[in-house]
């Protein structure tokens, strides 16, 4: 066969890699980290908002500077700020042998995250109307508990979109992990890959995983938005119930 | 200062004397709820209340009128602080709204307190500013469970029966996107009746609704008045004013022009402006 035209692909190594221990311990990785980190980031993000939000000069200036930070250096120099430069400047061995690449990379992703959250639930709050506020206050609720009782709960349903959308950059973002040593998904496909070089294989395998991951989640967030719909003529049944009743189940509303 | 002593003057002569006129730390009369001293306030560089004195007695139903942007509302929110003021005093049933004073400077309150005498001044809003995340029960409830404490089950017994009072029993689980304006608004006069308020603000209850909408809204609030409750309303629906008003006051430019019971205001006015105002929207 001519040389420059030779392709190998090896469909077989597909198959024989795609439930290979090594890449579904990947995946449970990349899993954990992505949704342990998209929760803390989402609480923090919340409170974040919060301060943003509050009339505190000092909570909302806080805030302000902590957002414009993280956003504004890549997260690939926060991870190496966490698991190389910290260590490094407490030099204590306890230190160094807490922070296991797991932990760096939660701890690094949530921080990240929060920053982006923050802006997102900020625009929620904000893109609730003042009556909404004003309405609460006049009831005698105390500025706080009006956030919390009216407000949060209808700006995180405007929420939801991006966070989606920070949920699946998130799963993929979670590879640049490789640098503190973490064996996610495609960690794992490099480290069996460097060894029986069916390097094209292996990307293959791990970019369906990521498909399948990011499918899921997807399907999620549409579980969600039609759960938490306030607006009746809003409303579409959740998918599990169409789905449900697309079976025969008798589940009526 | 030349101003507010002015108006103090002016007031002092209003009230005939009857000692009323002091600026003591609490309002003297004790059978004033709302008593407005020579308040003022500003957005930036526009004064939008320019001194006004506005006092309304316990029982009394009172109807403000006045020309767009005359501070009608800005006067409402004051009120129930959700608007600072910048100069003068406003006393709830006798007590300084918002600010201490000591040694006659007025300091702010902490917003915990400010919250608790706002509890007991309900407010209906041009745009009913209903919950859309609870349904009708759920907007009654809420406050009287997380601001005044009752227990879950008395706070639904008492939400039922102010929905009943609105005549909306029947649409407790109903969303307010279920509902017409006149629904919501009324809902809205619910919610507020719920935290049992000492004083009642109207801001034109009426205006955003469809005009077949209106009787439903005024029934509820000339019942409101019937029963003695206290109340402040901003509206232009002089038929309810006429039946249900004890005094009418107008408004503008800030500051309060005419004051008087709702024959006199219609028959015979004191000031030009009043009349032109009556011409354009009677």
């Amino acid at each position: 066969m001519d040389v420059f035209l030779s392709i190998t692909f090896d469909g077989g190594a597909v198959r024989e890699f795609f439930f290979n221990g090594v890449i579904l311990r990947g995946v449970r990785m990349t899993l954990q980290v992505t949704v342990l980190s998209m929760f803390l980031g989402a609480f923090l993000g919340i409170i974040l908002a919060v301060m943003r939000v509050s009339h505190s000069r000092i909570l909302s200036g806080f805030s302000g500077f902590y957002v414009w930070f993280i956003r504004g250096t890549p997260v690939l120099i926060q991870l190496l700020v966490v698991y190389n430069g910290i260590p490094q400047m407490v030099g204590s061995r306890e230190f160094t042998l807490f922070l296991t690449p797991f932990r760096a990379a939660l701890i690094t992703f949530s921080l990240n995250e929060a920053a982006y959250m923050a802006e997102i639930v900020r625009a929620g709050i904000q893109a609730i109307e003042p009556g909404q506020m004003d309405a609460a206050k006049s009831l005698g609720m105390p500025n706080l508990q009006a956030m919390r009782r009216v407000i949060l709960p209808q700006a995180l349903r405007v929420v939801i979109p991006p966070t989606g959308n920070e949920f699946i950059a998130m799963l993929k973002n979670t590879s640049i992990a490789f640098v503190a040593g973490l064996v996610e998904l495609t960690t794992a496909a490099r480290l069996i890959y460097s060894v029986n070089f069916k390097t094209m294989e292996l990307l293959v395998v791990a970019s369906i995983w990521y498909l399948i991951m990011t499918t899921a989640f997807s399907v999620l967030q549409a579980e969600v938005e039609a759960r938490m719909a306030i607006v009746e003529r809003e409303r579409v049944l959740p998918l599990s119930t169409r789905v449900l009743r697309a079976l025969g189940g008798s589940r009526e509303r | 200062m030349k101003r507010s002593l002015h108006s103090a003057i002016l007031w002092s002569v209003a009230l005939n004397g009857d000692g009323d006129g002091g600026w003591g730390k609490m309002s003297d009369s004790p059978s004033l709820m709302l008593d407005v001293r020579a308040v003022h306030k500003r957005f930036g560089s526009l004064e939008v209340l320019r001194g006004v004195d506005l006092q309304v007695k316990k029982g009394e139903t009172l109807v403000l009128i006045g020309p767009s942007g005359s501070g009608k509302s800005t006067l409402l929110r004051c009120i129930n602080h959700l608007e600072k003021i910048d100069a003068g005093h406003i006393y709830i049933d006798g007590k300084l709204l918002g600010y201490r004073e000591v040694n006659g400077r007025l300091i702010e309150e902490p917003e915990a307190r400010v919250a608790r005498v706002r509890a007991t001044i309900g407010i209906v809003f041009q745009r009913f500013n209903l919950f859309p995340h609870l349904t009708t029960l759920g907007n009654v409830i809420e406050a009287p469970i997380h601001v005044r404490g009752l227990p879950r089950q008395r706070a639904v017994e008492e939400g039922r029966r102010v929905l009943e009072k609105v005549g909306l029993a029947d649409k407790m689980n109903a969303y307010p996107s279920q509902l017409s304006g006149g629904q919501q608004q009324r809902v809205a006069i619910a919610r507020a009746l719920a935290m049992q308020p000492k004083l009642m603000l109207f801001d034109e209850p009426t205006s955003a609704l469809d005009p077949e909408l209106v009787g439903e809204v005024l029934g509820v609030m000339r019942e409101l008045a019937a029963e003695g409750m206290t109340m402040v309303a901003v509206t232009h629906e002089m038929g309810f004013a006429r039946e249900a008003a004890d005094r009418m006051v107008l408004m503008d430019g800030g500051q309060i022009l005419e004051d008087g019971p709702p024959r006199q205001f219609f028959e015979a006015p004191q000031h030009e402006r009043t009349r032109t105002f009556l011409s354009k929207i009677l």
